[in-house]
């Protein structure tokens, strides 16, 4: 009897997705971001069926953020008061792919920033760098859904992703990232189900499914990562399988998650070794270990673990990109 | 000693004129309970449904704060029964929303009624008892067989029965009776198993007036049907709410009851009352003796059946959740209070596991799904949603807590299937909405397939999305309430209130029937059944006359299949509960069934949340699952 062919192809594969928009399209970035496009689980089938590299967004904040730990702020003391600066030295100096401004600062319970503010740390930042945009909310459906469509606005035909649309708080936000060109992030409380009926709604409001990246939440090392990972999973199969309501390219959002937990932030803790790697460390193991379930967008933080990521991203992804 | 010393107070129910007698600070819920009134309560109690609404027209009380009463509501005095402690001498009106209307309730439906048409067909007409006429030759001094022997022998030459049975009490009287009666007398005989029972022994030919009872005893309605046993066929029926409503609506409630006030025996009490009100009603109604009644089919949930009989229910609702038991031998219905022929019997149908009851078991042998080669779906709606999925080989069941929303309970308003009921609702194109209520009279609220069709029709029309949230399109009917976003679907004028729909309402049914369809697909899942294997679908239930089977697949309760494979069957409990009264083969039929069913239990089920995930969504997660659903209207921005 003959040994069966063992290698495993699948019918679906991940969205394609460009983010950023040039010249050429109308928006002033010097360059585009694209991921997706695997054809088969991530290490496994051909060169080709692994699609195309998986991408970093750093995270920089609308305004200084007032919960991260020392070691977290060393790298970006001297921008942290200036989003702009903040976006450059992080394009600059760190490499990232793409810049994520996360607005926190509009949260009622925190700056409570209005949208003046918000669309002038966008347009500053649009200004300082060329790379992509994610521009993601504060996480208050009110207020999202009174300032958001202003940072749309203000960089209306940039080809941005817009986060995030939620099951109970879709429409706003898909409304103006139709009316505005952008992407759409979809957001769901790490249920894949969930995860799929909101990609649902928002393609019932006439948002094309191609512009879609979701988000299943995150889990750090540690404090569920496995949901996380098993989540991924799920939906890198559910592409693979042929399913168009799930084949998205994924987010991850490492660098909250893994800044949060009491192992990467606390500094007197003699047994737990060195604090300047652990956090690091631990933002790093958070990454890798979700790019190996098929994460397409890492949001990360400290510039040590971008470093380590980016360098495991290359290795992995060589054979493709050679 | 405390309780003995307080002062006791008059209470005068209006407008029935009930009038009890409570101690000072009992709640009016309780006093209306003592009185024998029923009040509508969901919470049993618990001050959280706000189902309980009376008004005070003169007296002193005392009220604990709420907010599920409007300003308007308080300053009118309008309180909840059971946060009102009793201060005095008082008069309470009961409004009539409350009022049971025992002759709206449906008893059966059309389908229901053919489904046990067709039934009759297959069994033999071969009733549980008959009464059957004996001409003895009186004994010589060449034939001196004893007096009972000889009546066992003129009975053989009739029926069939190898090995019988008679009471003392019979034969204490049989030589008298005999000799009095020339030896010829009617006897009735009663089929235990495979004995059979001489019941009675009567002088002269009675034996045409044999009659029975089924009842469907269910945990909102209790339903009876009185049948002729010389023919078959079924004479009056009546229904009536179950009284132990007032201790809860759910039975698990009313085991917690039951258990917190040892209030067994007052539960098997309510039970017993309930039938034996219907019986008499019926008996009364058709010039019935009760003494020719000699048998009683009960079919009901496993919980109900543990109450009428006093069994212990308490760990049907505890873990590993193990009913006190299946399979009940015939008893003398006289021995727990049914008011029959003192010595006629009450046959209670087997069940299956805790929560799957006889009630299901009926369903099954009415459907004669167990018959056939194909593979069907019984889903029966009630308090809960109990599925049972396979054919002549197998038969697996579950029992999902899908709640009583479409019974009614739950939703705003809802309503049972009774006059004023609406039970059919369409949205035109223009938007506007088209109802037709049970008898043609003012809508009183929504029962089963009126909130169906609500819930299909407002998705259809895009007034709520895939997640049934009310969508913001500038409709005027779509208003802020009291518990939140909530659609009017008929205004109100002189003669009756509006009737809205909110948002809870909807979360409540689509809850409901993600829980129904979570439930078939566990099933279809671990039978590896598709939904193109599916030969029928019976969707049973106490829903209304008329249920549109098409919305059921709109909003994703039952698997898309081609229409006409789906069948509405009405009360398929009863249907079930005549055929066994009419058949003795039935009941062993009906015994088989229950033995070879293989209960599923969902709550242990590591698949069934996720399946539940996927069905809270219209008409559900996977669309693939529903082709034949149209992608509701797109907002335009």
């Amino acid at each position: 009897m003959p040994v069966p062919e063992v290698l495993e192809s699948f019918a679906g594969s991940v969205n394609r997705i460009t983010l950023g928009s040039t010249k050429d399209t109308g928006g002033s970035r010097t360059s585009t971001i694209t991921v997706g496009g695997a054809r088969n689980v991530v290490y496994a089938g051909s060169a080709e069926d692994a699609g195309e590299k998986p991408v970093i967004a750093i995270d920089i904040m609308d305004v200084p953020p007032e919960d991260w730990p020392d070691i977290l702020i060393e790298p970006y003391k001297d921008v942290i008061k200036n989003p702009a600066d903040w976006a450059k030295k992080a394009v600059n100096e760190f490499g990232a792919d793409l810049i994520c401004v996360k607005f926190d600062g509009i949260h009622p319970d925190k700056a409570n920033k209005d949208a003046a503010a918000a669309v002038k740390v966008t347009e500053d930042v649009l200004k300082a760098v060329g790379v992509p945009l994610i521009l993601w909310g504060c996480g208050n459906n009110e207020k999202d859904n009174q300032i958001i469509p202003k940072i749309s606005e203000a960089a209306k035909g940039q080809n941005c992703l817009l986060g995030a649309a939620e099951q109970d708080n879709y429409k706003s936000i898909t409304a103006v990232a139709l009316a505005d060109g952008h992407n759409l992030i979809t957001e769901a409380p790490l249920d894949i189900n969930i995860g799929k009926q909101v990609n649902i709604l928002v393609s019932d409001m006439g948002f094309p499914l191609e512009k879609i990246v979701t988000f299943q939440d995150t889990g750090a090392l540690g404090y569920g990562i496995e949901y996380s990972y098993s989540i991924q999973e799920r939906q890198r199969l559910a592409a693979l399988a042929g399913d168009k309501m799930m084949a998205m390219p994924a987010i991850c959002d490492v660098g909250y998650e893994a800044w949060r937990v009491k192992e990467a932030r606390l500094a007197d803790a003699p047994g737990w070794g060195n604090v300047e790697d652990r956090g690091p460390m631990w933002e790093a193991a958070t990454a890798i270990c979700l790019l190996q379930a098929g994460a397409d967008i890492i949001r990360m933080r400290h510039p040590r673990a971008v470093a380590a990521v980016k360098n495991f991203i290359n290795q992995i992804w060589k054979r493709v990109s050679a | 000693m405390e309780q003995a010393k307080k002062k006791k107070y008059l209470v005068n129910f209006e407008p029935s004129g009930l009038k009890i007698e409570v101690p000072k600070e009992t709640t009016l819920l309780e006093a209306a309970r003592k009185a024998g009134i029923y009040l509508t309560s969901i919470c049993g109690g618990d001050g959280y449904c706000g189902k309980c609404k009376v008004t005070i027209d003169r007296g002193q009380f005392q009220s604990r704060p709420t907010t599920l009463l409007t300003t308007d509501e308080i300053s009118k005095n309008v309180v909840l029964a059971c946060q009102t402690k009793i201060l005095s001498d008082m008069t309470v009106t009961v409004p009539a929303s409350h009022t049971l209307q025992a002759s709206q309730i449906l008893t059966d439906t059309d389908a229901g009624s053919k489904l046990a048409d067709k039934t009759e067909g297959v069994f033999k007409f071969d009733p549980l008892v008959r009464k059957i006429c004996l001409q003895m030759s009186p004994p010589t001094v060449s034939d001196h067989t004893a007096d009972h022997e000889r009546l066992c022998t003129a009975i053989r030459e009739q029926i069939d029965a190898p090995i019988m049975q008679t009471g003392l009490r019979v034969l204490k009287a049989l030589s008298a009776l005999l000799v009095e009666a020339d030896y010829k007398v009617a006897a009735t005989i009663a089929r235990r198993g495979g004995t059979a029972e001489v019941l009675e022994v009567e002088q002269g030919c009675r034996c045409k007036t044999n009659f029975a009872v089924a009842v469907d005893l269910g945990t909102t309605t209790v339903v009876a049907h009185l049948l002729d046993l010389t023919t078959g066929s079924t004479i009056d029926t009546e229904a009536v709410y179950n009284s132990q409503i007032n201790f809860g609506e759910d039975y698990i409630r009313r085991i917690m009851y039951a258990e917190e006030n040892d209030a067994f025996d007052e539960m098997q009490n309510r039970a017993v009352s309930d039938i034996n009100n219907l019986i008499a009603t019926l008996a009364s109604r058709q010039k019935i003796d009760l003494h020719d009644i000699t048998a009683i089919v009960c079919s009901g949930n496993t919980a109900m059946i543990h109450f009428l009989l006093n069994l212990d229910p308490t760990r049907i609702r505890r873990e590993p959740y193990v009913a006190s038991a299946g399979s009940v031998p015939p008893i003398r219905a006289a021995e727990i209070g049914l008011r029959i022929n003192k010595r006629g019997l009450l046959y209670c149908l087997p069940g299956v596991a805790a929560y799957v009851g006889s009630d299901i078991v009926a369903g099954v042998l009415a459907t004669r799904m167990y018959t056939k080669k194909t593979v069907s779906l019984l889903v029966d709606i009630g308090t809960n949603g109990e599925i049972v999925l396979g054919n002549s080989d197998w038969l697996v069941c579950a029992s999902s807590s899908a709640g009583p929303a479409f019974e009614g309970s739950g939703v705003k308003h809802g309503t049972r299937a009774g006059a004023g009921a609406i039970e059919k609702l369409s949205i035109l194109p223009d938007g506007s909405v088209e109802f037709k209520t049970i008898g043609n009279t003012h809508p009183v609220g929504l029962c089963g397939s009126g909130l169906l069709d609500t819930l299909a029709e407002l998705f259809a029309a895009g007034i709520i999305d895939r997640t049934g949230r009310f969508q913001p399109k500038g409709d005027k009917r779509l208003t802020e309430g009291d518990e939140g976003q909530q659609f009017q679907l008929v205004p109100s004028d002189s003669e009756h209130q509006e009737i809205v729909i909110t948002q809870p309402d909807i979360n409540n049914l689509v809850r409901s029937k993600a829980g129904v369809f979570a439930a078939i697909r566990v099933l279809m899942e671990s039978t590896q059944t598709r939904p193109e294997d599916l030969d029928a679908i019976y969707l049973a239930g106490g829903f209304g006359n008329f249920l549109n089977v098409k919305q059921a697949v709109t909003i994703g309760m039952l698997p898309d299949v081609p229409i006409e494979k789906i069948q509405f069957v009405g009360n398929t409990s009863i249907a079930g509960a005549k055929t066994v009264l009419l058949s003795r083969k039935a009941l062993d039929t009906a015994e088989k069934i229950a033995e070879s069913m293989t209960y599923f239990d969902l709550m242990s089920h590591p698949g069934y949340m996720d399946e539940f995930i996927k069905a809270g969504f219209l008409p559900h997660t996977d669309l693939s699952l529903f082709p034949s659903v149209k992608n509701p209207p797109t907002k335009t921005l």
